[in-house]
This record gives C-alpha cells, structure tokens and sequence, in this order.
C-alpha cells in the first residue's frame, strides 16, 4: 500500500515537472477571437451549438497529439519540418495565410483590450496603445518566460467563466440536450459560426506554437505518457471554458433575446442578468486572455516565419542581429494597433474574415502533418494509427467542404429563390 | 579600358558557367529524338570529392500520381537554362512510383531547403538555392546561397522585386551583395535513416579549427536529432570541446541518446571541474551509475569532488595541475611538462610540493626558463604562495585572485596539502552569474519559444 502511495506520487511529481507544452497552449488557446466567438455562439443560438465542443474537443486532442509526438521525435519545429519536407513555394503560401491572419488574430486580441477595459470605463484610446507599448517592452526589454508563467497563474481566471455561467442559472436539462444532439442548418450564419468555434479552437498558429513548446521542454519518446495526459488536460481545460462561456450567454442573453457582436457586448449585457460581479468577472478574463494573446501571436508568428525561412530570430538576439524577426514582430503590433484605433473600425468584418482564413488554413496544415507524421523516414516507428488518421483526414475532409459550402451558400440560396 | 572590357568579357563567361540550381529545377527533359520524358526533379551527386560532382538525373513525371525515373549523368546531351536533352531514347527509361534510395546524396532532398553548418563563420544557415559550376560536360556544387535574395528568387519573384528595389535604390546592397559560401566550408547535416549516420562528412577537420564556444553555440542552433547524429560523427577531443559548451539541458538530452561506454569516454576526457558540474545535477542514481563504469582513479576523483559544496572551493576546483617535489631538478620538471598531455584547461602555474603533498610555493613557465637548468625546483619558487581552503566561498576566491592577480589559485585541506586549483575562467562565470543575478538582467531565454 505504502509502496503504491510513494509510486503515485512519484508519478505525480513527474507529471507535474512535465506539465507544460499542453496546458500552457490550452490557456492561452481560449484568446479574445475565441471567447467573442463562444459568447456570440451563447447569444445567438442558446444551448443549441454545445454539440459542437465534442468534436472540436475530439480534433483538438488529436491534432495536438500529434504535434508532440512529431516534436518529441523529431526535435523540430513545425515550420522547420514543412520548409524540409515541401520546399519553399508550399512553405510560403502556408506562412503568408498565418500571418495575414495573425494580424487579424492580434487586432481582435487588442479589440479585446479595448473591450474588456470599456467595461471598467477606460477608453480604447488610452488603453490600446499603452497595452502594446507594454507589450513591446515585455517581449524586447523584459523576461518573457517569467511574464509567461505569470499570464499562466492569471489564465486560472479563465475559470471564473464556471462561476459567471453558475451565477446566470442555466436551464442544465437543455444544456444536456443541446451538447448531446447535434443539429445542422444550412445557412450562411449557421455555417459561419460552427467554422468559427472550430476555426478558434483548432487555431493553424496553436500547432506551431505547440510544438516548439514540446521542444523546449526537451521531452523524450520515455515521457511520451505524460505529455499525452498533458495534451489531454489542456485540451479539456480550453473546451470546459468554451462550454461554460457559451452556457452563461445561452442563460442570460439568448433567453432575453440580446443579439450582441462582441465579447465585450456579452460582459456589458451580463450585468442585468447575472450581476455587477458577474459582468466584471467576465471583462477581467477578457482582458487576461486578450493581453497574454497579444503577446504571444505576434511573438510566435515573427519567430515562425523566420524559423521557416532561416532569418535569425529570439529575443535574446539584439536588434541589429536579428533585424527581420523585430521588424515583424513589431509591424504585427503595431498594425494590429491602427486598425483597432480606426474611429469606425469594422471589427466584426475582421473577426469573421480572421476566422475564415483560419478555417481555410487550418486544413491546409493538417494535411502537410498528416502527410509527414506517415512518414516513416521522418518518423521512424512513431506514425499514425488509423484512429488517428481517420480523424486526422476527416477533419481536413469536412473543413474544406463546410468552407466550400459557407462559400457557395449565398450561391444556392439565391438559385432556390 | 581595353583590360576593363577583356576582363567584363571574362566575367561574362564566368557568370555563363555558373547556374542556380533553382534555374534547373522543374525544366522539361526530352530524349534523344526531342520527345518530353518529364521534368528535372533532383540531381545526385558524388559526395566524395571537395566539391560534389553530379552523377545522375531524377526525372518526374505525371500528376497527381508522380512517377519517378533515375537517368545517369553520361546520358545527357545537353543542358541549359531552358532544357535538358538527353542522348538515349525514351523508352529505355523506367519510370518508378517511388524513388528513395537512402543511401545516395541529392540536392533537392539533401541541401536544399536544410539546415547546415558554415563552419567559416560558425553559424547554422538554411540553403536557400544552391549554385553549380559547369566542369567538363558535368555539374559541381560550388556554393550555397543563404540570402533573401535567393528567397526571392526561388519564389520566381526575382525581377519584379529587383525592379522594385531599383525604383528606390539604385544601388541598394540587396542586388550586389551576394550571400554565396564555398561548398568547402559547408558540413551538412543530412542524415541516412538506415545507418543514423551524417552523409557526408568532409569537415571533421573544420570543426576542429573552430573555437570551443563557437562550437557549442553551433551545436545549440541544432535539432535534437541533428545534434545527436553530428556528434556521434565527431572525434572524442571535439566531443569533449562541445560537451562542455553546452548546457545542462542539452548535455541531458544528450546523455539520454548515448550508451554508457561513450558517456563515460566523454567525461574522462573533459576536465574533472566540467565532470562534476554535470554530474552533481544528474539524480543521484544516474550519478552513481556512471561513476561505477568509468575508470577507478578517475572515478575516485570524481566523487572526491563531488562531495563539495558546489559553491565552496572545493567544488569550484579542478584536478587538473601541475605539481613537483620541492627537490625536483629545472630541467627534468621542465622535460616531464613536455611529455605530459593536458585537458582543455590550460596550464599556468606549477607548484612544488614537499613529500606529502603538501604547498609550499609555485612557479611559472618565465621563471622556470630562467632558472639555472640543474637546481632545484624550489629555487624558482615565488617568494610567497597564497591558497583557499577547502571550504571557502566563491567571494573569497575571487578577491584573493583579484588582488594577487592569480590566473589560477591552489586549494588545500586542513593540513595544507595540496587538493586541486580553481583557474580564472570558473571563477569568473561564478562572479558574472552573481552579478547577473543581481542586475536582474539575466535572460534565460531559449531558442526555441
């Protein structure tokens, strides 16, 4: 008994030294695209789209399974292993469509800022551009890895969503429904968001980022039990939070019939309903996950592309040594700002053309794995099995045709009038 | 001027005979009676000369479905930027579904697009384009192109872009400056999947001329695999230059990928101060696993080291010095200096002990030289000889070698004998750390994010 207790715990312990790679893309995966979109989701078609969590939960898991195992074996990038293994041509179309839409992404993260603060009565003027000058400053001038670990304790708040969901009090049996039968309309809008919580969850930019956080740990193939229980722990925690965000806007908006476009419409229209407390508990989420998203998309994004094309990069390189990797990183913020600051920008025209190119990347990048993590060259024993492989292609297979439809639905709607 | 214009003409041709291999890539292939075959996929090479010769052809053909054909280079009758012509007919040429013949060297699939050492300028770079030499009716591999322009190139955007830059900047550095390194200097990493093994493997005799600490710093920029493969291939007095410019996370990882006869080599062959920093941060069960496989003396000295604190002398000390008996003769301390081999560390000081080992001064190489060749060691002795103890601090350290300005400082038990010395480099990664430390400024950023 005792012998069992010690093994417990040392395997405890091993599992908490290693906890990493997954959980941390897990919490920053629920960023300001994403919590817009779950709340929209709530606002707009109350318990009815909680089905859809299943299957994005079920993708996430397997598509960030095998990031760490490709990083695990192989010891690199995502972005290095597609330069090696489809050349340049390939490799640039994939990373002009990441980082067009990681402008888009950024821009919604400092939309969420300006959000989030409005709640609190602070101006998008004033807050914008000091959280990107903050955030500059951070990433060239300060410690990153500690404001990391740092954002990782605040993404705790993340959870708060649970108690603002419990406070709206939901109707549970309709929550039952709604996550267990799945329902399909063909129209624009519903097409539309269902892409958006998959496009959100799965983003193209999480598969990069977790694999160079698999490497950084420096795991081997004898950890591989651990990693894949923390693959599995943070991709419950990210679908968890959407569950209880979409729940709190179905039980208060959604009944009342709020129709609301932004996360922060969704914190504002909370207080009514759910209370002064619930509303900001909602807005300080926000605003945690906007500020930890805004500094690690741009961060990532710069580090990828130049991972890919070979330009140096990381932030303990001087600015005269790594020109390229500042010079985008910076011109990421810093345009991810202006539109932001536009006086009428078209925030919502940005969040959905964000998540489509997402939704179109994404299969794109899903094929490119599954071609090389099949590769026994690169892979040795370590490729799919068919389970994985199943989901893996089906996945590529119903995202291509729900963008093809979402493409040609106004299409055949006008053909049917 | 008349020399200007020969020498232009000259240049011409010279420029005519080199060819981006990115300009050959995908040009249709016809066979002797001018009928397409396919298009130009890869070329192998011959890997073993300084510059690699081409040898033959892979063809591809069809799509979606690819099929592949492999021509040797004595076929080719011709070749240019826009075409290849062959000189066999068509139908002597079998098309197969697959070509991945592991063992040969190819550009396409082995320089292109991969990461290799420049082992002139110490870096890891990604080969952008690759640039051939016509030799005899035959292609070389004469350089590899690392800049952007190269990118640009690749991406078939070269002249709206050269366009571009001219509009702005007429002579902009981006058209002139050429990023091209001698195929000489370049080691790549291309592994064999079947044999774990690098392909090609000229410059062994290049990483030795680089500096240690550049050469950690290469090794850093590496892949896991890439680093474990490249070392396998190296010399046991590179790996051992290496193994002590890495940190412990990599040095770890490292470990864990070799077997016990190689670990061990490893650190009987670094200095025993680098020995046991690594092995005081292994588990103690990793540590006493090693211990017990390496030789016993070594072995003994090791785990002597490793029972001080790390942040006394004892721990700070090498075992790694010179000392000779008090009554040893110039000349022979001299001679024995000689024949002896060193670790990395360098020698500065010799001491001069009594018959039990005990300090009573030291020496230097100009006092040895100018001492009289057939007295006694003792002779040659500085007047005064300062130690540290066993037990005393880092800071200790530091200011007796500060103020006596020491290169290297002798540690001694209780009884004055002589343990071990602890050289200027330790202590001053020590004291920097500390500093750092209190600075706040220390960023313990790694490469990968």
């Amino acid at each position: 008994m005792k012998k069992r207790l010690r093994r417990f715990w040392l395997g405890f312990l091993i599992f908490v030294s290693l906890v990493g790679p997954g959980i941390i893309t897990g919490s920053v995966d629920n960023d300001a695209g994403g919590i817009t979109t779950y709340s929209v989701a709530g606002a707009l078609y109350g318990y009815k789209l909680l089905w859809t969590l299943i299957p994005a939960f079920i993708i996430l898991v397997v598509v960030q399974e095998m990031n760490a195992r490709m990083g695990i074996v192989t010891g690199m990038g995502l972005a290095d292993l597609i330069r090696e293994n489809f050349g340049l041509k390939i490799t640039f179309l994939i990373f002009l469509g990441l980082v067009i839409a990681d402008i888009g992404n950024t821009a919604t993260e400092f939309a969420g800022v300006a959000g989030s603060m409005m709640v609190f009565g602070i101006s998008k003027y004033i807050c914008v551009p000091i959280a990107a000058v903050l955030v500059w400053i951070l990433v060239v001038k300060g410690n990153y890895k500690i404001a990391e670990r740092v954002f990782m304790l605040f993404s705790f708040c993340l959870l708060s969503y649970i108690i603002s969901a419990i406070l709206a009090k939901p109707d549970w049996k309709m929550v039952t429904t709604g996550l267990l039968t799945p329902q399909m309309h063909f129209n624009k809008d519903y097409l539309t968001i269902i892409l958006g919580i998959i496009g959100t969850t799965v983003a193209p930019w999480m598969q990069f980022y977790m694999q160079s956080s698999v490497i950084e740990k420096g795991l081997k193939i004898k950890q591989y039990k651990f990693t894949f229980w923390d693959v599995i722990v943070g991709c419950t925690a990210t679908v968890v939070v959407a569950f209880f965000i979409i729940i709190a806007c179905a039980a208060t908006l959604h009944k009342n019939g709020i129709v609301i476009n932004e996360a922060k419409d969704a914190a504002v229209s909370l207080k009514p309903f759910a209370g002064v407390f619930a509303s900001q508990v909602f807005a300080f989420g926000l605003f945690v996950a906007s500020i930890f998203s805004a500094t690690i998309l741009p961060l990532a994004t710069a580090f990828y592309v130049c991972e890919a094309f070979g330009f140096e990069a990381g932030i303990n390189k001087r600015l005269n040594e790594a020109p390229q990797f500042y010079a985008l990183f910076t011109s990421i913020i810093a345009i991810g700002v202006f539109i932001i600051l536009l006086p009428h920008a078209p925030l919502i025209a940005i969040t959905i053309w964000t998540q489509i190119i997402n939704a179109v990347l994404l299969p794109v990048v899903i094929i490119s794995m599954l071609i090389m993590v099949n590769n026994r060259d690169i892979m040795g024993g370590y490729i799919n099995n068919k389970f994985q492989n199943a989901v893996g292609w089906s996945t590529a297979f119903i995202l291509i045709s729900l963008s093809i439809l979402l493409v040609i639905s106004p299409l055949i709607s006008r053909l049917i009038k | 001027m008349v020399n200007q214009i020969k020498s232009d003409i000259a240049m011409q041709a010279a420029k005519n005979m080199f060819i981006y291999f990115s300009k050959l890539i995908d040009k249709p292939v016809f066979d002797k009676n001018a009928e397409a075959i396919g298009r130009l996929y890869d070329i192998i090479v011959k890997p073993s000369a300084v510059y690699p010769q081409s040898s033959g052809l892979i063809i591809r053909k069809g799509f979606p479905k690819r099929r592949y054909a492999v021509v040797d280079w004595l076929s080719i009758q011709e070749m240019d930027k826009k075409e290849i012509r062959l000189n066999i007919d068509k139908s002597k040429i079998a098309f197969k579904e697959k070509h991945d013949n592991k063992e040969e060297f190819t550009l396409r699939r082995d320089i292109l697009d991969q990461q290799v050492v420049d082992t002139y300028n110490h870096k890891v770079v990604r080969v952008n384009d690759i640039h051939l030499l016509f030799v005899d009716h035959s292609l070389m591999v004469a350089h590899v192109d690392i800049s952007t322009r190269g990118l640009i190139r690749r991406l078939g955007f070269e002249v709206p872009v050269d366009f571009l830059v001219k509009l702005f900047n007429k002579k902009a550095k981006y058209l002139t400056l050429e990023y091209l390194i001698t195929w000489k200097h370049i080691q790549p990493l291309s592994i064999n999947p079947v044999s774990m093994a690098i392909k090609v493997d000229v410059a062994q005799k290049d990483f030795r001329n680089i500096p240690a600490a550049d050469l950690g710093e290469i090794f850093l920029d590496l892949n896991m695999k890439d680093q474990i493969v490249l070392f396998k291939s190296l010399d046991i007095s590179t790996k051992a230059r290496i193994f002590i410019n890495i940190d412990f996370k990599t040095q770890k990882s490292l470990i864990e990928d070799l077997n016990t006869s190689e670990i061990v080599d490893i650190l009987n062959n670094i200095p025993s101060d680098e020995a046991t920093d690594f092995l005081e941060k292994l588990p103690r069960d990793a540590t006493h696993d090693i211990l017990s496989l390496m030789e016993s003396k070594q072995s003994k000295k090791l785990s002597q080291l490793l029972g001080y604190s790390s942040d006394s002398a004892g721990g700070l000390m090498t075992m790694e010095y010179m000392a000779f008996p008090k009554d040893t003769i110039v000349e022979s301390v001299l001679n024995q200096i000689k024949e002896r081999v060193f670790k990395v560390e360098p020698a500065q000081f010799i001491y001069i002990v009594d018959e039990n080992n005990r300090l009573i001064g030291s020496t230097n190489f100009r006092r040895l030289i100018l001492a009289e060749s057939q007295a006694p060691i003792q002779n040659a002795s500085f007047p005064k000889t300062y130690s540290v103890h066993l037990n005393s601090s880092v800071k200790e350290v530091a200011y007796l070698m500060d103020k006596y300005k020491y290169y290297a400082i002798p540690v001694v038990d209780d009884n004055n004998v002589l343990q071990g010395i602890i050289t200027v480099d330790d202590i001053l990664s020590q004291v920097i750390s500390i500093a750092w430390r209190r600075l706040k400024r220390i960023k313990v950023q790694p490469k990968n994010l």
